[in-house]
C-alpha cells in the first residue's frame, strides 16, 4: 500500500466510517426485504411453490441485490470520474452516459415497437457506448483528465438528450411506457437483470487494483503526475472502466443518476482522503444510499397504494443529505477548488460586432417572412393574422436567448465554474415543480396559470438558496452544490409524474422542452423589456465581474464587498432565469454554452463576453424557433430542444476544431 | 402576511376548479349548426365527429389517430393539424374553419383559437364523474350543437343494442359465475398500470354487467401504477391485460408470473388493442374486445369451474 501522500491519521477516519457502514448495509438489506413483502418462508427454497415464496425469491431478493450492485457501481464510477477530472460536480450523468442510453432505448422503441428491446439491454448499452465514444473523440487523448473531458461530456449530454426528447415528443405513444425505466426502476420479476449485470461489473476489480496510484499522482496536479511518468493509457483505461460501470448499471436499472454524484461527495465529506479509501467509501455509500432510498420508495408505495420509481426517491433523499453535509463541513479550501473558463488564442475585434448584428437581422427577417403553409412554402410579409401569430414567438426567442446567455456569463464568472448555468441553481426546476404540484393537487390542466406559477416557483427556490447560502457568504462552491441538490430533488418529482403513465406526463415534457408556442403578445413584450432592463444592469456590473474573476483576495483588496457583490449578481441571475422560464419553460443548455462560445470566439473580457454571448444566444434561439416551426410542418418542435441540439452540434464542432488546431488538448 | 397570501392563492385555485366538465354551454350556443369545416384538436373530439357522420377537416396527430385509435376510420382526406399538445395555429388560420373542437389541455390557447374560429371545449376526463355518462352527454350535446341530433340518438341506440348483445353472449357463457374483473396495461415486464373505478375499460365492464368492485380508486386519468409483484394479492379475480405488450415473452415465462393465482387458474386473457381515452364509440369497442377476451377463458366454458379443473388434473 502506498503511504506517501496520506498522513498517518488521515486514513483512520475513513476506516472508522467503514466499520459502521457495513452493519448499516446489513440492517438496510433486512429492512428492504421486509418492506418488499416479508421474510422467506421456512424450508429449502426449491420446495417452495406458493406465491409468497416465489415473491421472495424472484422479486424481493433480486431487487435487493440489484440495489446493492447498482448503488456500488454508480458510487464507484462517480468517485473515479470526480478524482480524474478534479471536479466535484462531475458524475456519470454529466458525461452523457445516461442521455446516450436514453436515446438508444427511445430509438429502439420507435424503430422496433413490437420488439422487446428494452429487456435485452442492448439499445441502452449501445447508446451509452455511443455517448462514451463521442466524449472520448471530442476530449482527445490529452484532454482525458481535465476540462476538455467535462466539456465534451456536457456537449454530448446536450446533443443526445435533446435528440431523445425530440423522439419522445414525436412518437409519444411508443415512448410513454419508457418513462418507468426513465425514472429509474429497481422492481424485478426474476434474476435476469442481476445475472446480466454482475459479470459486467467486473471492471470494478480493475479499478480497485489499478486506480489508487494514478489517482494519487493526479491529485498533486496534472503536470506533477506527468512528471512522475503517469501514462495516458492508464488514464484512458480508468476512464473507460468507470464509464462502462455506469453504462451497464443505467442499462439495467434505468436513469438513477444522483448516486454517482452524491456518494463520492459524501465519502469525501466523511473523511475519506486517499484515493483507495475514496473509492471503497464511495462504492459502499452508493450501495447504502440506493438501498436506503429504495426502502423509502417501497414504504411510500405501500402507503400511497401506487408504486414509486426508485430513482426519484434517490434524488429526493439524496438532495437534502448533500445539502446538510455541504453546510456542515465545507471549508474555504473547497470553495476555490474550481476550474478556469477555457480560452482560445483568438482575439475579439470591434469590427466583428456589425457582422454579428447583421446575421441577427437576417435571421429575424427569415423567421418572420419564410414559412410553409397548406399550399407549400410562402415567402413574403405575412397577413395580419399570421403576423400576430409570428412576431411574439420571434421576439420571445430573441429576448429569452439574450437573457439566458447573460445569466450564464454572470453565473460562470461568479461561481468560477464553467459548468455553472442558470438551470444549475435549480430555478427552472423550481418553476416546473410549482406547476406540477398545482396541477397534481388541484387536478387542473397543466398549462393554465403557467406563468405565475413558474415565477412563484423560481422565486421560492431563490429564497431557499439565499437562506442556505447566507452562512457561507454565497460562496461559489456552496451555491453550486446546493443548486444541484435542489434541482435534483425537484427533478425527482417530475420523473414521478412522468412514470405515472398519464397523458399529463407528455404535457409536462412539452413544457420541459421549452416551447415558445403558448407565448402571448403581452408576455413577449413584458419579457423583452425585462431582459433589456436586466441586461443594462448586468453591463453596469462588469467591473464587479472582472474583479470577481481575479479571485477573492484580489477582489477584496481592491475594495469589493464580496458577499454583497455575490448577492447582487445572484439576484440578477435569478431574475433573468425566472423571467425566461416563466414564459418559455426551461431552456437548459443555452445558458451554459453561449458564454463558452463567446469566450472561444475570443470575447474574454467581461464587457465583451456579456454582449457577444447575449447576441449569440438571441440568434441561436431565433434560429431554433424558426427551425422548430418549419422542419416537420405541420407539427412543431419546441425551441428549447432544438436549441440544445444546435448548441450541442456547434459546441462539438468548436471543441473538435480547437483540438485539431492545437494537437488535441489543453 | 404569509397566511394572507396563502389564502389568496387558495381562493384563486378554488375559483379555477369551479368550472365543471362537459361542453361549455355558452360557446355551444354561439356555434353554428351548419358548421361544415370542423377541426378536431383531440382524438375524442375526432371520434365523436366521425360517429356523428361528420368528416373533420383536420385532426391533431391524424396519422397517430389512424394507428392508435383506428376505429372509427378517419378518411384519408382529413389533414393533420399538428400535435394534440401544440396544434399548428398558422395552419389553422390558413384553413379558415367554421368550428374548432378543443380539449382542456389547450385551455390557455382558447383566446387565440377564438381569433381563428368559434371554439368548443370538450372536457371528458375528470376524477369526480362517471366518464361513460359524461361521454354520452357530450355526444348528445355535440349532436345538438351540430344539428345532428337524430344521428346522435340513432347511434346511441345502436350502441345500447350492441352492449345488450355482448351482455347476452357473456351470460350465455356463464358470466354469472365470474368473480371480479381487473383490467391492466403493462408498462414493462416489472411494472403495470391498473385501471381505476372511473377508467373507460372498467366502465365498459360495468355496462357489460360484470363485477368490478375492488378496482383502485378514481383518478383524473383513471390509472394507478403498480408493481407486477403486487398483482399476487388478487386471489380470485379475472385479469384482462391490454395489448400490445412487447415484453410478454419475458414476463409470461417467469416462475413468478406462472405462480400468480390468476395465471395458475387460467383467469388471465389478452384484450386486442383499443383506445381507452375516447368517447361513446371507444367505450363500445373496448367492451367488444374485452368480451371476446373473456369468452376465451376456460372459466366461461359450459362446464362448471370445479369440474374443469379436476378434469385437467386427471388428464396430466
Amino acid at each position: 500500500m502506498e503511504h506517501v501522500i496520506a498522513k498517518p491519521g488521515q486514513g483512520a477516519g475513513a476506516h472508522a466510517h467503514l466499520r459502521w457502514m457495513l452493519p448499516a448495509l446489513c440492517l438496510l438489506a433486512g429492512l428492504h426485504l421486509w418492506l418488499n413483502g416479508g421474510m422467506p418462508p421456512a424450508g429449502p427454497w426449491w420446495q417452495q411453490q406458493d406465491i409468497a415464496s416465489l415473491q421472495f425469491y424472484y422479486a424481493s431478493l433480486p431487487r435487493m441485490v440489484m440495489a446493492l450492485l447498482a448503488g456500488a457501481a454508480l458510487g464507484l464510477s462517480g468517485s473515479v470520474l470526480q478524482q480524474l477530472s478534479g471536479n466535484r460536480l462531475v458524475s456519470p450523468m454529466t458525461l452523457g452516459i445516461s442521455s446516450g442510453a436514453w436515446l438508444g432505448v427511445v430509438l429502439a422503441a420507435v424503430v422496433l415497437p413490437d420488439n422487446p428491446s428494452l429487456s435485452s439491454g442492448w439499445p441502452a448499452l449501445l447508446g451509452a457506448m455511443l455517448a462514451l465514444g463521442l466524449v472520448l473523440l471530442l476530449a482527445g487523448p490529452r484532454g482525458l483528465n481535465g476540462l476538455p473531458l467535462v466539456l465534451a461530456g456536457m456537449a454530448v449530454n446536450l446533443l443526445l438528450g435533446g435528440m431523445a426528447t425530440m423522439l419522445v415528443l414525436l412518437h409519444d405513444q411508443y415512448a410513454s411506457n419508457l418513462f418507468v425505466w426513465g425514472a429509474g426502476d429497481l422492481a424485478q420479476i426474476d434474476w435476469q437483470w442481476a445475472q446480466w449485470l454482475w459479470p459486467r461489473l467486473l471492471p470494478a476489480a480493475l479499478l480497485f487494483w489499478l486506480a489508487p496510484r494514478p489517482l494519487a499522482m493526479l491529485s498533486l496536479g496534472v503536470a506533477a503526475a506527468r512528471g512522475r511518468g503517469l501514462a495516458l493509457g492508464t488514464i484512458l483505461l480508468l476512464l473507460l472502466a468507470a464509464l462502462w460501470l455506469s453504462a451497464a448499471t443505467v442499462t439495467a436499472v434505468g436513469l438513477i443518476g444522483f448516486i454517482g454524484l452524491l456518494a463520492p461527495n459524501l465519502a469525501q465529506l466523511l473523511g475519506a482522503r486517499r484515493p483507495l479509501a475514496q473509492l471503497a467509501c464511495s462504492a459502499l455509500l452508493g450501495a447504502v444510499c440506493l438501498l436506503g432510498s429504495d426502502c423509502l420508495a417501497l414504504a411510500i408505495g405501500h402507503w400511497a397504494g401506487s408504486s414509486l420509481p426508485s430513482g426519484a426517491v434517490t434524488a429526493l433523499l439524496g438532495g437534502p443529505l448533500l445539502l446538510w453535509l455541504v453546510r456542515r463541513s465545507m471549508n474555504a479550501a473547497q470553495h476555490t477548488a474550481m476550474l478556469q473558463i477555457p480560452g482560445s488564442q483568438r482575439q475579439w475585434r470591434k469590427r466583428n460586432y456589425p457582422l454579428l448584428l447583421g446575421a441577427l437581422l437576417g435571421l429575424g427577417w427569415l423567421s418572420i417572412a419564410l414559412a410553409p403553409g397548406p399550399d407549400g412554402w410562402q415567402w413574403g410579409w405575412p397577413d395580419a393574422l399570421l403576423w400576430s401569430l409570428r412576431w411574439p414567438r420571434s421576439l420571445v426567442a430573441l429576448s429569452a436567448g439574450a437573457g439566458l446567455a447573460l445569466a450564464g456569463v454572470l453565473l460562470q464568472r461568479l461561481l468560477r465554474n464553467p459548468l455553472a448555468s442558470p438551470d444549475l441553481l435549480g430555478l427552472s426546476a423550481g418553476s416546473t415543480l410549482c406547476m406540477l404540484l398545482v396541477a397534481g393537487w388541484l387536478g387542473r390542466p397543466l398549462q393554465q396559470d403557467a406563468t405565475m406559477l413558474a415565477l412563484l416557483g423560481a422565486l421560492l427556490v431563490l429564497a431557499g438558496l439565499l437562506w442556505l447560502g447566507r452562512r457561507h457568504q454565497y460562496a461559489p462552491g456552496m451555491m453550486a452544490l446546493s443548486g444541484i441538490a435542489l434541482a435534483a430533488m425537484l427533478d425527482a418529482m417530475l420523473q414521478t409524474v412522468l412514470a405515472k403513465g398519464t397523458p399529463d406526463g407528455l404535457a409536462v415534457l412539452a413544457w420541459l422542452s421549452g416551447s415558445s408556442y403558448r407565448v402571448t403578445p403581452a408576455q413577449a413584450v413584458w419579457l423583452s423589456l425585462t431582459v433589456l432592463l436586466l441586461a443594462l444592469a448586468a453591463q453596469a456590473c462588469q467591473r464587479v465581474l472582472t474583479l470577481l474573476s481575479l479571485g477573492d483576495g484580489l477582489a477584496q483588496g481592491r475594495g469589493l464587498h464580496l458577499s454583497a457583490a455575490r448577492l447582487l449578481l445572484l439576484l440578477l441571475v435569478a431574475l433573468l432565469t425566472a423571467a425566461v422560464t416563466s414564459v418559455l419553460g426551461p431552456v437548459a443548455f443555452l445558458g451554459l454554452l453561449a458564454p463558452h462560445i463567446a469566450s472561444m470566439l475570443g470575447a474574454r473580457r467581461a464587457a465583451n463576453q456579456l454582449v457577444v454571448a447575449a447576441l449569440l444566444g438571441a440568434g441561436l434561439l431565433l434560429l431554433a424557433d424558426w427551425l422548430g416551426r418549419v422542419v416537420i410542418y405541420p407539427r412543431q418542435l419546441p425551441l428549447g430542444m432544438l436549441a440544445s441540439v444546435l448548441c450541442g452540434c456547434y459546441f462539438m464542432l468548436l471543441l473538435g476544431w480547437q483540438g485539431v488546431r492545437r494537437g488535441g488538448g489543453q | 402576511m404569509r397566511l394572507y397570501w396563502l389564502g389568496v392563492l387558495l381562493c384563486w385555485a378554488v375559483l379555477g376548479c369551479a368550472f365543471a366538465g362537459g361542453i361549455d354551454e355558452l360557446a355551444a350556443a354561439r356555434a353554428q349548426p351548419a358548421a361544415k369545416r370542423i377541426v378536431a384538436l383531440s382524438w375524442e373530439a375526432a371520434e365523436n365527429l366521425l360517429e356523428l357522420g361528420i368528416t373533420p377537416l383536420a385532426v391533431a396527430d391524424a396519422d397517430d389517430y389512424r394507428r392508435w385509435v383506428a376505429q372509427p376510420l378517419l378518411p384519408a382526406g382529413a389533414l393533420s393539424a399538428g400535435s394534440r399538445l401544440e396544434p399548428n395555429l398558422e395552419l389553422l388560420a390558413s384553413l379558415k374553419p367554421d368550428l374548432i373542437l378543443s380539449s382542456p389541455v389547450l385551455g390557455a390557447l382558447r383566446p387565440r383559437l377564438q381569433a381563428i374560429a368559434p371554439v368548443l371545449t370538450i372536457d371528458a376526463f375528470r376524477q369526480d364523474e362517471d366518464h361513460a355518462q359524461a361521454a354520452e352527454a357530450i355526444f348528445l350535446q355535440l349532436g345538438r350543437v351540430l344539428g345532428r341530433q337524430p344521428q346522435a340518438d340513432t347511434r346511441l341506440h345502436q350502441l345500447a343494442q350492441g352492449f345488450a348483445q355482448l351482455r347476452q353472449q357473456l351470460q350465455a357463457h356463464g358470466a354469472r359465475r365470474l368473480p371480479r374483473v381487473q383490467v391492466i396495461r403493462f408498462a414493462n415486464a416489472s411494472s403495470v398500470y391498473v385501471y381505476g373505478s372511473n377508467a373507460m375499460p372498467v366502465l365498459a365492464l360495468r355496462r357489460l354487467g360484470l363485477n368490478t368492485t375492488g378496482t383502485p380508486a378514481a383518478s383524473v386519468w383513471g390509472i394507478s401504477q403498480q408493481r407486477v409483484v403486487d398483482l399476487a394479492a388478487w386471489r380470485d379475480e379475472v385479469v384482462l391485460y391490454q395489448q400490445p405488450f412487447a415484453e410478454a415473452g419475458r414476463l409470461f415465462v417467469s416462475p413468478l408470473w406462472q405462480g400468480m393465482p390468476f395465471v395458475r387458474q387460467q383467469r388471465l386473457a389478452a384484450v386486442a388493442p383499443a383506445w381507452s381515452y375516447g368517447g361513446v364509440g371507444s367505450l363500445y369497442y373496448l367492451a367488444q374486445r374485452m368480451t371476446a377476451a373473456l369468452l376465451q377463458l376456460p372459466l366461461l366454458a359450459d362446464k362448471p369451474v370445479a369440474a374443469n379443473r379436476t378434469s385437467r388434473r386427471s388428464s396430466t
